[in-house]
């Protein structure tokens, strides 16, 4: 019985979906009309639903057509709350298991999504999948809110990381844009020697220094099948690490103590004291905070003059994979507006909201809609590296005890150690015991 | 009790006599019921409050309850084994360890530093003494997210102005320093921002202490010729003495039980059990790792240590409780 | 002569510590006034005479710090006006009264304060959602009144006792019931220890954010540290905006400093006054 409610719904939903993206696309006017047309054909209860975002990632405006396009599509409505980043672990645990006051839609961090979905926060969506945007929808996310062929949480948008570095710098170094990773460090250490600048390669920045240990094929810890295990120790993930204490100490002009707070803003003007910072691996996103000063809009304008962005090479060429930002999203096990949730998942998921994110320089979860995304940018270039990093972005593991890991600040503390000189054989296996103990929850 | 009969009245409260030793003996032995309805309020109020948590608490001391069970699969009742893993836990140790010290030094230099503040304003001509009042007013009005947020800024790595501060002396370059990634540091900010926060309290507090020591008193001392230590440690001291083990005391419990400012420093700076107390390992384990049977025996442990450390002091207070 | 110098000295060590104690409170507002270029170089400005109102205008320009003042000022001042009632009539029974369960509530109230509130999150969330309180100001005063009303009793206690007790006997002599008594003569004289044990739950119910934050998921419905703490960590892509924070920092701290200005005189004395006679 509960079945055929359940599908009935599901056939709804996906009959109000199509239209939606119809909508969408072509006449927006005539197919709202037909939309509630059909609402009232079918008596559709109309659901009044609650979306929780992290933090202020996603723009007003977004927000805004979220809200009147779920009224348009469902007739309810749909309440949005931002809940703090810092926040977001402690409401999402106490407020998705209970029915009453559970968020009918949430988003979560990537990182977190593989712990909430383990433990069955969130409801299957693998019947919506290819309505979603199916194979589409980027693969490293979708890993991480899936358990075997069942997918849970979805992507929302992604960020990737560039290295963004002052072209007047390396033009007076005499130094070209590196092409492989042992060139990155050369060129560094070149204009560290020259006393003109370096890499800002902040110690306990270890979303940044992650894509040393990947770009040598090591891993941060790996399943067997039935358990994560912690591969810190292996000989690529030691080969990747050497090679970054390498740069840390001929061509890096933070502290080790540094962490990534300050990492974005490290090559503007206003920072460069003493040797500058010539260059930063940053989050694609960072490109708001750098530039010029200016002091009438009291914002960053880019100065193609004087800045640049590339993509971090590998070690043989290419681009080096970085750690993937963004987040998941996905509607909880225990809504009791199932209807209504899926006809936001729609919208966020037709073109409409899809080509939204990616021209807010958002990485979209469609890889569809990529090209937008990489055209789409407040200057040019930037989203383009962006997205020639994220074909190759990875994401931490998607094991259930991931958060606790972040959490106790492993990571950190282990890189911090490298970048202070430690003999990384030993830091390594150090810090696999530390996360052996938690990664599987 | 050796508490030296109160200064002259200037209060208001001041009983006309010495306090009426047991007042409570004359009273009528018939059993009243007004006394319960008295604490009805109360003892409703921390049954609505704290009775379904705690007696939650309790029961998931005994169990193995994590995100999962959170998410809605049976709790097992494991028996001591989350008291057993935290008890021959280092971590735990070191943070209990560390938290102790952390209170004391902080309750010791607050009170320190307050007590000379408050003889300061008794000595200094009026303008100076609301200068500094004003002052400290100010800080002591300061709510704990504002004061931590502000101290973020000061300490600031690049733009922070007392990194640039410690940089003009020569030969010092601060600038870029984090102050918040080496622990001792990190506990040294926080105990800086704690001690900054707490003094005007126990200044304005012995202050107002001093200001009912009469200057007769004071003369008279002065007159059978005993000098300003002598004086300070015979005649005031004794007289503010209450005030003191009040102010000490109060300063023990919020420094062992510091949570906020600690959380907040961690989340403007770095995470993690290097950097915790005990409140914030708790929350840590509970709300940041969701090892709830975990934190509620953490929670359980540390009350009973409360209890075992504090117990001479509790029964002192009850004794006094009952002879009152 | 040597006085003089001495008091000299005295002063000047007072303006020192005083500019020392001040200098936090000072740079938030200096910084407040600033834009983002002044503040950003890395020689600080120390005064903001090129100030810009433009950071009180942005932190003020969607109504949320109104909203968490609103939220601020009334779960506040719900918890005191109850939490000073419940706890004034308390210290009454415990100072003036034998009874059977004198000594258990006693050491319940003691021992209740060091119960770590860390731990029991999870079970108050759990325990509002049932009774539907969650996002409600009733939910969040609930837990906090049990938060405060046994330290507020405790204090109280000493207070009450410090008032002797002839004098209630000569008024119920007069003809005053016991209550009546307490009404008239020893409420009155309670007044200082009244300011001071409500300055004190004032203090932890503003400060309380952690506990809010899981309670209080509505964005329309966070408290002022809630809503500065978020404003703290969320402002603009992780770089923080600190003439806007700095803003959003003096004007949690105004209602604060307001209330102490009004209360400190009355609240030392009462302190001291609990604490002699207590």
């Amino acid at each position: 019985m509960k079945k055929t409610t359940l599908s009935a719904a599901a056939l709804l939903a996906v009959g109000t979906l199509g239209l939606a993206g119809c909508s969408s696309a072509d006449a927006e006017a005539e197919a709202s009309t037909s939309s509630s047309e059909q609402a009232a054909e079918e008596t559709v209860e109309p659901q009044d639903i609650t979306l929780w975002l992290a933090g202020t990632d996603t723009p007003e405006a977004l927000i805004e057509y979220l809200k009147t396009e779920y009224t348009d599509v469902n007739g309810g409505s749909l309440t949005v709350e931002q809940i703090g980043w810092g926040d977001l672990i402690s409401s999402l645990t106490t407020a998705l298991p209970d029915s009453e006051n559970t968020p009918d839609v949430a988003e979560v961090g990537n990182t977190q999504a593989a712990t909430f979905t383990t433990v069955g926060a969130f409801m299957d969506l693998t019947d919506y999948y290819d309505e979603f945007g199916g194979d589409s929808l980027l693969p490293g996310f979708v890993e991480a809110g899936s358990i075997g062929d069942q997918v849970y949480a979805l992507p929302y948008y992604f960020g990737s990381r560039a290295v963004f570095y002052r072209s007047d710098i390396y033009e007076a170094a005499g130094v070209e844009v590196p092409t492989t990773l042992e060139e990155y460090t050369e060129v560094n250490a070149s204009m560290k020697e020259q006393g003109l600048g370096g890499a800002y390669l902040a110690g306990r920045d270890w979303r940044s220094g992650i894509s040393w240990i990947f770009a040598n094929g090591g891993e941060i810890a790996e399943y067997d099948g039935s358990e994560w295990h912690a591969s810190l120790s292996s000989d690529a993930s030691i080969a990747g690490m050497e090679m970054w204490q390498d740069l840390f100490e001929t061509g890096n002009v933070a502290q080790s103590t540094d962490d990534d707070t300050t990492t974005y803003s490290a090559i503007n003007d206003e920072f460069l004291s003493g040797t500058p910072a010539s260059s930063t691996l940053a989050p694609s996103w960072a490109t708001w905070t750098l530039g010029d000063y200016d002091e009438e809009t009291e914002g960053y304008v880019w100065n193609p003059e004087t800045f640049g962005v590339y993509a971090l090479p590998g070690v043989d060429g290419g681009t080096a994979p970085v750690f993937a930002g963004g987040s998941n999203i996905g509607v909880s096990a225990a809504t009791q507006n199932v209807e209504g949730s899926l006809d936001l998942m729609g919208i966020i998921f037709s073109d409409e909201y899809q080509t939204m994110l990616a021209e807010n320089g958002m990485g979209p979860a469609n890889l569809d809609y990529a090209d937008i995304y990489a055209e789409n940018s407040y200057f040019e270039g930037v989203n383009a590296v962006a997205l020639e990093a994220a074909s190759n972005a990875k994401l931490t593991p998607a094991a259930a005890g991931w958060a606790s890991i972040e959490e106790a600040g492993i990571m950190e503390d282990y890189f911090q150690a490298v970048a202070e000189g430690g003999d990384v054989a030993t830091l390594a296996a150090e810090a696999d015991a530390k996360i052996d103990e938690l990664i599987n929850g | 009790m050796t508490t030296p009969a109160p200064a002259p009245d200037t209060v208001g409260t001041e009983p006309a006599h010495p306090q009426t030793p047991a007042p409570t003996r004359s009273r009528r032995p018939r059993r009243s019921k007004l006394p319960l309805w008295l604490i009805l309020p109360a003892v409703g109020t921390l049954l609505v409050g704290l009775a379904y948590p705690v007696t939650w608490q309790i029961i998931n001391s005994f169990k193995e309850y994590g995100l999962a069970q959170q998410f809605g699969q049976p709790a097992e009742f494991v028996g001591l084994q989350n008291y057993i893993a935290l008890l021959t836990d280092s971590v735990f140790w070191t943070i209990a360890i560390r938290s102790v010290v952390f209170m004391a030094l902080t309750a010791l230099i607050t009170m320190a530093i307050g007590i000379l503040m408050a003889l300061l304003m008794k000595a200094v001509p009026t303008w100076s003494r609301i200068v500094l009042q004003v002052a400290m007013l100010l800080a002591w009005s300061m709510p704990i997210v504002a004061q931590m947020t502000v101290a973020n800024w000061l300490i600031d790595d690049r733009n922070g102005v007392v990194n640039y501060a410690l940089s003009l002396i020569p030969g010092v370059d601060m600038v870029g320093h984090n102050w918040l990634v080496e622990p001792l540091s990190f506990f040294g900010v926080a105990m800086t921002i704690i001690v900054w926060a707490s003094v005007p309290f126990v200044a304005f507090s012995v202050y107002a202490g001093l200001t009912q020591v009469s200057e007769e008193v004071l003369e008279a001392a002065q007159l059978d010729g005993a000098g300003r230590a002598q004086t300070l440690r015979l005649i005031i001291m004794p007289i503010i003495r209450p005030v003191l083990v009040i102010l000490l005391l109060l300063q023990l419990i919020w420094d062992l039980r510091v949570f906020a400012q600690i959380q907040l420093l961690q989340d403007f700076g770095a995470g993690g059990e290097r950097y915790d107390l005990l409140g914030t390992y708790i929350y840590g384990l509970g709300i940041g790792q969701s090892q709830f049977g975990m934190a509620s025996a953490a929670a359980m442990v540390v009350m009973v240590l409360t209890i075992a450390v504090s117990w001479g002091y509790v029964r002192s207070m009850l004794k006094e409780d009952q002879e009152s | 002569m040597t006085r003089t110098l001495l008091r000299g000295s005295g002063a000047a060590l007072a303006v020192l510590l005083a500019a020392v104690w001040a200098f936090p409170v000072y740079w938030m507002i200096n910084t407040s006034f600033q834009t983002p270029g002044s503040i950003n170089r890395l020689t600080p400005t120390f005064f903001p005479t090129h100030g810009t109102l433009g950071n009180y205008t942005a932190v003020l320009a969607d109504n949320s710090f109104l909203a968490g003042l609103g939220m601020s000022v009334t779960i506040t001042a719900l918890v005191l006006v109850v939490c000073v009632a419940f706890a004034t009539l308390a210290s009454f029974a415990i100072a003036r009264f034998r009874f059977r369960s004198r000594g258990a509530f006693v050491l319940a109230i003691i021992i209740v304060q060091m119960l770590p509130a860390e731990a029991m999150f999870i079970a108050q969330y759990k325990m509002l959602a049932s009774a539907n309180l969650l996002n409600s100001v009733l939910g969040v005063s609930i837990i906090y009144l049990a938060m405060v009303v046994p330290f507020t009793t405790w204090m109280l206690r000493g207070f009450v006792a410090g008032v002797p007790v002839d004098l209630e006997e000569a008024a119920m002599i007069d003809g005053c019931t016991r209550m009546g008594a307490f009404r008239r003569i020893t409420f009155p004289l309670l007044a200082p220890g009244l300011v001071a044990s409500g300055v004190f739950a004032f203090v932890q119910v503003w400060n309380e954010f952690a506990l809010a934050s899981i309670i209080l998921t509505e964005n329309e419905k966070a408290t002022l540290p809630l809503w500065l703490r978020d404003f703290a960590q969320t402002s603009n892509l992780g770089v923080t905006e600190w003439g806007q924070v700095m803003a959003g920092s003096v004007l949690v701290a105004i209602p604060v400093i307001v209330f102490f200005m009004i209360v400190q005189g009355r609240m030392a004395q009462g302190l001291v006054g609990g604490a002699v006679k207590g």
